[in-house]
């Protein structure tokens, strides 16, 4: 810690990033990053807290109907800028890594909000999300996985007819000896934790907020 | 404000046949429309929803639309839905819609918007001889009893199918039946277009035994697709055994703003065809649209859209929360309001035929589900609006809904219109409702065989008894049932 920097210096120092946060003030945001640096904090703190709690306040938010998606989406974005910024200075055998979800809504499927709503909230609770869209067939989601070293694979599927698709990433990820690399968590209107359970996925997220709070109990 | 030729707020313009052919260019064709999604300019999809939002935000300050208070459940704010309207109006002629097939933005000009306004019907004939039936446009705080689909837009299992339909064509007010969707067929799990197919035409099959069943053969149906892929939307049609031209179905738009090239293939056809088509435009605020402000600017934008481009002329429109469709809370504020805004502006500036769809957060066979039902079927004819297909908003295989419901989102509906409330007064009661439900959980609710029978076509005897209490508190909330 820098020598000027007291506890309390450091407490409102991390507290203006959170808040910048929370207020997507991209401007502010990067500044009060770069004096954290500046100051001398570990940057690792920066992550811990204020990035956290203002991924806590933008979902309580949320939450109660003050902010959308579209929020989430510029929050997610400044996040990750913020981060790089901190991450920048933490050396490289310190680095936390972040736990990578690959998303997508399965294949014959163009239903995107639910997905959408997950795939933000998910980036806002810490995870590298990589959204592959609607539609996607199942070997895409595979190959995208392979490619990124997903932790988890996320399916969403909105009828009734396409909820097998969820199954079927899971038996090709089977029949191709990736199972035990990658959890499955899926979710969407009709489906509910018996048809998890039922096609032996790892995971369910009834909503968004359930399905951040599965993923961290599976990934755990 | 005006907008120039179509409607401003008084009785239907009548505009002869001859008279249109000379004097107005025709409606944007879907042959141009399908032009468009491959030659429209390029757009991603983030970029496209975060300009979505964007431009909505800017629309809402620019028309100055503010939700005016925790108390107000319906509008009586004329000129705030002159305003909502341009900032619909605005909204479709700047952002156009955007092809999810193509990635492409299909751009519509102003004057395309008001001539497709201008063309629109107002009524819709569907069903064949005594079971013919004139779908219209309502008018707010009309005193016409108002047109009725009971049900269906739900998953159920095959055994219970054909019986449910049944029951719900038994329901003497129904109007049409929208058809359902299913895990399996003839056993067999429906995975890929071969065995979609088949389960598309085995949906209608039940559809057309089930109203047969019922005695009222000629009863317009609509295709719930399956799947939403060309071949499952055209496969259905079939005068003998599946959809005929006086039945419908379902194409709708995408939440914002998005559109489909297989679903508008399905349109062209059925355009030809002569099937008449609905389409799920309510706005979803809590998304890109933004708040309750933005959902109105987009609930208006896109049935307006739906009409163009899928020639959709029979909606369920409004405004919906993200929260409230996902079952995380009953009422949340605005949210009836907005709804209440974007039907007044559409039934005042436009042809647009209106549906409420009733979406409770609670399932059947429960206390709360009635009273959110009741709720909602007491906006629809202060808001111009018909009535939709009451089902839980989480619906599972054979627990969206049971006839029941639809018969009590009628019984209240018509106790309004017989009532003559107005928006005032049908303010007044939904918020001492609203405060009834204050501090409830949505409630999961029961099977359909759980808590109907759907061989003697009565509820079970709890829900009854539940059906009675709720009864009893509305009419000492002021509405008039019997």
């Amino acid at each position: 810690m820098d020598q000027a920097t007291t506890p309390q210096a450091e407490k409102e120092l991390l507290d203006s990033l959170k808040v910048a946060i929370v207020e997507i003030d991209n401007e502010r945001a990067r500044e009060a990053a770069r004096k954290v640096i500046t100051a001398g904090i570990d940057p690792r703190k920066a992550i811990s807290y204020s990035i956290k709690e203002a991924a806590d306040e933008v979902g309580k938010k949320f939450d109660c109907g003050d902010l959308f998606i579209a929020h989430l989406v510029m929050v997610g974005d400044l996040m990750d800028e913020v981060s790089a910024i901190l991450e920048e200075n933490i050396p490289s055998d310190q680095l936390t890594k972040k736990r990578i979800i690959v998303i997508a809504t399965v294949q014959g499927d163009v239903h995107s909000v639910g997905k959408n709503l997950v795939s933000v909230v998910l980036r806002a609770g810490g995870f590298e999300v990589h959204d592959l869209g609607v539609d996607v067939p199942s070997f895409q989601i595979i190959q995208r996985a392979k490619e990124v070293k997903a932790d988890m694979i996320a399916l969403s599927s909105l009828l009734t007819t396409t909820m097998p698709y969820q199954k079927e990433v899971i038996e090709d990820l089977t029949s191709m000896g990736l199972r035990s690399r990658f959890k499955v968590m899926i979710g969407g209107g009709p489906v509910t934790r018996e048809y998890a359970v039922q096609i032996g996925a790892d995971g369910y997220g009834k909503d968004a907020f359930e399905a951040v709070e599965e993923a961290k109990r599976v990934l755990a | 404000m005006k907008f120039a030729g179509i409607n401003q707020g008084g009785e239907p313009q009548t505009v002869f046949a001859h008279e249109r052919e000379r004097k107005r260019p025709p409606m944007i064709s879907l042959l141009d429309i399908a032009e468009r999604t491959q030659t429209g300019e390029k757009v991603e999809d983030k970029t496209w929803d975060m300009c979505v939002f964007q431009t909505i935000s800017e629309l809402v300050k620019k028309y100055d639309l503010k939700f005016p208070g925790n108390c107000c459940f319906i509008n009586t704010d004329d000129a705030l839905v002159e305003r909502a309207f341009a900032a619909g109006l605005e909204c479709l002629e700047r952002l156009g819609i955007c092809c999810l097939t193509t990635r492409r933005r299909v751009r519509l000009t102003r004057d395309e918007i008001l001539t497709a306004i201008r063309e629109a019907p107002r009524e819709i004939l569907m069903g064949e001889g005594r079971d013919q039936r004139v779908w219209k446009q309502r008018k707010v705080e009309g005193r016409e009893r108002l047109n009725v689909c009971p049900g269906h837009h739900s998953p159920y299992t095959e055994e219970l199918a054909p019986l449910v339909v049944k029951n719900f064509a038994q329901i003497p007010r129904t109007d049409f039946i929208e058809g359902f969707n299913f895990t399996k067929v003839d056993g067999r799990e429906i995975i890929g277009p071969p065995l979609e197919v088949y389960a598309s035409r085995r949906q209608l099959g039940w559809m057309r035994e089930g109203v047969r069943k019922a005695g009222r053969p000629g009863l317009a149906v609509v295709y719930y697709p399956i799947n939403t892929r060309a071949e499952d939307l055209i496969c259905v049609m079939d005068p003998d055994h599946g959809l005929r031209r006086t039945d419908g179905i379902l194409l709708s738009l995408l939440p914002d703003l998005k559109m489909e090239q297989d679903m508008l293939s399905a349109a062209i056809v059925y355009e030809e065809y002569g099937s008449f088509k609905l389409s799920g435009s309510f706005a979803l605020a809590g998304g890109f649209c933004g708040g309750v402000e933005g959902a109105i600017v987009e609930g208006i934008a896109k049935p307006l859209a739906a009409m163009i481009a899928y020639r959709d002329y029979i909606h369920y429109t409004g405004v919906e929360h993200i929260h409230t469709l996902n079952a995380r809370q009953i009422l949340l504020p605005g949210v009836n309001w907005a709804r209440s805004v974007v039907n007044q502006a559409l039934n005042r500036y436009t042809n647009t035929i209106c549906m409420r769809w009733i979406i409770p957060t609670s399932g059947p066979g429960t206390e709360i589900s009635l009273l959110e039902i009741a709720m909602q079927s007491l906006e629809a004819p202060l808001n111009g609006m018909n009535l939709y297909a009451p089902r839980h908003c989480r619906t599972t295989v054979n627990h969206g809904q049971t006839p029941f419901e639809a018969e009590w989102m009628i019984e209240v509906a018509d106790a309004a219109v017989d009532q003559g409330i107005d928006r005032q007064t049908g303010n007044e009661l939904l918020r001492r409702i609203a405060q009834r439900l204050e501090g409830e959980k949505p409630a999961q609710g029961y099977d359909v065989t759980e808590c109907y029978d759907l061989v003697s076509h009565k509820p079970k005897p709890e829900y009854e008894r539940i059906y009675l209490r709720v009864k009893d508190q509305l009419k000492e909330m002021g509405l008039e049932l019997s």
